[in-house]
C-alpha cells in the first residue's frame, strides 16, 4: 500500500472488506495486498473479526407479541373486501407527486374504497338511493387513485369552465375559502349516462365532493338531512336550478355546516352562473 | 382520521424491517423489553411520517427512526447515555494508535470462538461505534445507508466502522 498514514490504510481496509471500493480501486487493492503480506494478513485477521461478529451478533427475530402489537397499528382490511380493493385499482404511486394530493387521498381509504366498489356490485343501485350510492362510489375511488379531482385549483375561474366544457349543467360554484372550505378542484362524475358537474371541496384533511345534477333528473330529489352510505356521509339539497349531492368523509356536523354555507352563499347575488 | 393510505404503505414496508429492527434496537439499549418499546414507538412514528412522506429506501428511513426512537427512549429513562457526551475527537484520539502494539492474532482467533465475549465486547462499544458497526454487520447495511440512518458523512461512518473494528479486537485480544 503506498499510502503511508495508517489511518487510510485502515479506512481501505474495511471498505475493501464491506464491498464498498469501486472496482478500480478493488483490483488496486489485491495488488497492493499481493506484494503487501502485512496487508493481505491484516485482511485476514479483519474478516475473521467480522465474520465472528456476524455469527455471534446475527439478527434476531422480533418477539410475536410486538409484531402483533405492531400489526394492530395498521390493521389490514378484510380479505373479501381487500382483494377487489388490491386488484381492481393498483395504486399509482408515482403520480403522487404533490405532497398535498397525497394527503388528500391519505385522509381517504382503502376500507372505504373496499366497501363503496367492492361490495357495490353486491347491491342494486335504484332510485334515489342508486344515485347517491354511485356518486360514494366515485367518492371513494377517485380519492384512492389519487386523483380526488380532475382539474386541480381553487379558482373558481378555472373549474368553471373546465367543467363548463364537459357537461350540459351550468356548475354553480361558489367560493367558501372564508367558511374554511377552499375549492380544490373539479370533476366529472357521471350519473345514469349524463356527465354531471362535481365540485371538490377541501376541509383540514377532509374532502367534499358536490355534484350538481338536473332537478328533473330521476333520482336527483331532495331527501333531507344527512344520511350515512359505506361509512361516508351524504347531503342532498336543492335550490330554484339544481339539485346537489355532496359526498364527504367529513364527520356529519362539519359537513352540515358546509351545506349550510354552500346554500347561503349560493344564493348571494354574486353567485357565479350563466 | 387515521391516514388508511399510510396505514397500508405501514403494512408494506415495516412489518419485513421488524427484525432488524428489533435487533438494533436490543443492541442499543442492550436491553430485550426496552428494544421492544422502542421498536413500538418507532412503529408509531413510521405510522404517522407516511401519511406524508414517500420512502425510497424503506431500511435505512425505518432503522434511523428506530435510532432516534431508542435515543428518546434512553434519554428520557436514563439508561446507558446514547450520545457519546464528550468531543468525538477524544474518542478518537483514545483508540488512534493504540492499535499498533504488536497484535496476537492467536489469543484474538480463540477469543472470536466465544460468542458471549464478542458479544460483550460489541455491548462495551461507545454508542456512535456500536450503531455503526451493528448497521453495517448486523443489519447489513452499506456505508452510504449509514450515512442516511445516522444522519453523519459517508467519511465518518467509514472511520467509526474502522475504528469499532480495531476497538472490538483489541478487546478480544486482550485477557478477558
Amino acid at each position: 500500500m503506498t499510502d503511508r498514514d495508517p489511518d487510510e490504510r485502515r479506512l481501505k481496509l474495511n471498505a475493501a472488506l464491506d464491498g464498498e471500493l469501486d472496482p478500480m480501486a478493488s483490483v488496486a487493492f489485491e495488488r497492493e495486498m499481493r506484494d503487501d503480506p502485512a496487508l493481505a494478513a491484516e485482511h485476514r485477521r479483519l474478516s475473521a473479526l467480522r465474520d465472528a461478529v456476524r455469527r455471534h451478533a446475527p439478527r434476531e427475530a422480533a418477539p410475536q407479541a410486538l409484531r402483533d402489537r405492531i400489526a394492530a397499528l395498521a390493521p389490514a382490511p378484510s380479505p373479501q373486501a381487500a382483494a377487489p380493493a388490491a386488484t381492481a385499482v393498483p395504486l399509482p404511486r408515482r403520480t403522487w407527486l404533490d405532497a398535498r394530493a397525497l394527503a388528500l387521498a391519505a385522509s381517504l381509504g382503502i376500507l372505504g374504497f373496499a366497501v363503496g366498489a367492492g361490495l357495490m356490485s353486491l347491491r342494486a343501485p335504484s332510485g334515489a338511493g342508486g344515485v347517491a350510492q354511485s356518486l360514494v362510489s366515485d367518492f371513494a375511488r377517485a380519492a384512492i387513485a389519487g386523483q380526488p379531482f380532475d382539474v386541480a385549483s381553487s379558482d373558481r375561474h378555472t373549474v368553471k369552465p373546465w367543467l363548463a366544457d364537459r357537461t350540459t349543467v351550468s356548475a354553480s360554484i361558489v367560493d367558501l375559502a372564508a367558511d374554511g372550505f377552499p375549492l380544490a378542484g373539479g370533476r366529472i362524475a357521471v350519473v345514469g349516462r349524463v356527465p354531471a358537474p362535481t365540485l371538490v371541496y377541501r376541509h383540514n384533511e377532509h374532502l367534499v365532493a358536490v355534484t350538481e345534477l338536473p332537478l328533473d333528473m330521476k333520482g336527483a330529489g331532495a331527501a333531507g338531512g344527512i344520511e350515512t352510505i359505506d361509512g361516508y356521509h351524504v347531503a342532498r339539497w336543492t335550490d330554484a336550478n339544481l339539485a346537489f349531492i355532496a359526498v364527504s368523509d367529513m364527520d356529519e356536523k362539519a359537513l352540515a355546516e358546509f351545506v349550510a354555507a354552500f346554500r347561503h352563499e349560493g344564493r348571494q347575488p354574486a353567485k357565479e352562473g350563466r | 382520521m387515521t391516514s388508511l393510505i399510510a396505514e397500508r404503505r405501514f403494512r408494506e414496508i415495516v412489518p419485513p424491517l421488524l427484525d432488524d429492527a428489533y435487533t438494533l434496537a436490543k443492541w442499543l439499549s442492550q436491553s430485550p423489553t426496552d428494544a421492544e418499546d422502542i421498536v413500538q414507538d418507532a412503529a408509531l412514528r413510521a405510522l404517522s411520517a407516511l401519511a406524508t412522506v414517500s420512502v425510497d429506501r424503506p431500511k435505512p428511513w425505518f432503522l434511523a427512526i428506530v435510532r432516534n426512537a431508542a435515543m428518546t427512549f434512553m434519554a428520557r429513562n436514563r439508561r446507558k447515555t446514547l450520545a457519546y457526551a464528550g468531543d468525538m475527537a477524544d474518542l478518537d484520539a483514545l483508540d488512534a494508535r493504540r492499535d499498533d502494539a504488536a497484535p496476537n492474532p492467536e489469543q484474538e482467533l480463540i477469543a472470536m470462538q466465544d460468542g458471549e465475549r464478542v458479544r460483550q465486547a460489541i455491548a462495551s462499544l461507545p454508542s456512535p461505534f456500536l450503531e455503526t458497526l451493528v448497521m453495517r454487520d448486523v443489519n447489513g447495511l452499506s456505508y452510504r445507508e449509514i450515512a442516511e440512518a445516522t444522519e453523519t458523512p459517508v467519511g465518518t461512518v467509514m472511520s467509526r466502522l474502522a475504528r469499532a473494528r480495531a476497538m472490538l479486537a483489541r478487546m478480544l485480544r486482550s485477557e478477558p
